[in-house]
């Protein structure tokens, strides 16, 4: 319990200030981090995990022709489209629709994460060179 | 403090959270980053911290995550909230208990959002494998700044008001 005899001044403190520093730190540490983890090559394959599992593998080609897949996820169905080598989610059945907010995604090493419904698409492989020259569907 | 008085402030600030976590609910989220909210339920934690002290805030924290995942039907959102609220709820006290006179109730509670941030990435992790959460670690850091800002000035407005009644 708080001492009652203690007065408490309630004023802002040095210590404030350094923990904001501290905090906007840590952001642009994370920031190195995870930019030098992902060097940001684009990504030619979309793979589909359900609560971890993968169930569906798309080759991301250039092709303008957008094609839509559907999987059943932990709420319900997630729509996703993939067109010119990049891939984004058009309907998902989870609250906040954060997925869909992300938005198109080519880099490899990034992920379009759904966390309700349990749906990641991850992207991998690398366009330039090595990496999967080609998927069959 | 008198056994029926604990309780009852204690099922106060519980309820205070729950109905804040319900209001925010129904915000927009601040960025299409999964875990970037304001936060606002921290506000009961925070007051039973400086009003009533560290035990108080721990009580709060676990019951409120825990009522709040049963009313929401949720299991893992269950475990998301209580395991990133027990431990930014810990780390305040700690902060509280050990640096009380350099640091005030602001800067508590922004080292709360952030921790909060944090732990709530790593239990995702836990649940879902996948390192490219931690793509999301940047922005959950820099949004803890406001939020957590704004949650210790709300709660210093309220803990200054309750000072004055002898509540405990």
């Amino acid at each position: 319990m708080v001492a009652k005899n203690k007065k408490r001044t309630w004023k802002l403190r040095a210590g404030d200030l350094v923990i904001v520093a501290l905090v906007l730190a840590a952001a642009i540490g994370s920031t190195i981090l995870v930019s030098q983890a992902h060097a940001g090559e684009k990504g030619s394959l979309a793979i589909v995990e359900v609560n971890g599992h993968e169930v569906r593998r798309v080759s991301m080609g250039d092709s303008q022709a957008a094609r839509t897949f559907t999987v059943e996820g932990w709420q319900g169905s997630s729509t996703f489209e993939v067109k010119g080598g990049r891939v984004r989610m058009t309907k998902s059945a989870c609250r906040d629709k954060i997925c869909i907010g992300m938005g198109w995604m080519d880099t490899s090493g990034r992920s379009i994460i759904c966390l309700p419904n349990r749906v990641v698409i991850r992207i991998t492989g690398n366009r330039k060179s090595g990496g999967v020259d080609t998927v069959t569907e | 403090m008198a056994p029926t008085r604990r309780v009852t402030n204690l099922a106060l600030l519980v309820s205070i959270g729950l109905v804040l976590s319900i209001i925010e609910s129904t915000f927009p989220p601040l960025l299409p980053v999964p875990g970037a909210k304001l936060g606002l339920a921290n506000i009961a934690t925070v007051i039973a911290l400086y009003v009533f002290g560290t035990g108080m805030a721990l009580e709060v924290t676990v019951i409120r995550c825990i009522l709040g995942g049963l009313l929401r039907g949720s299991v893992i959102g269950l475990f998301l909230s209580l395991s990133a609220g027990l431990t930014s709820t810990l780390v305040m006290i700690l902060l509280f208990v050990l640096a009380d006179r350099f640091i005030s109730v602001i800067g508590v509670s922004v080292v709360g959002a952030a921790v909060h941030n944090a732990a709530q990435l790593a239990a995702a992790y836990l649940l879902i494998r996948n390192t490219a959460l931690f793509y999301y670690l940047p922005y959950l850091m820099i949004i803890a700044v406001p939020t957590g800002l704004f949650v210790g000035f709300a709660s210093r407005r309220v803990a200054l008001s309750l000072e004055g009644l002898s509540l405990a």
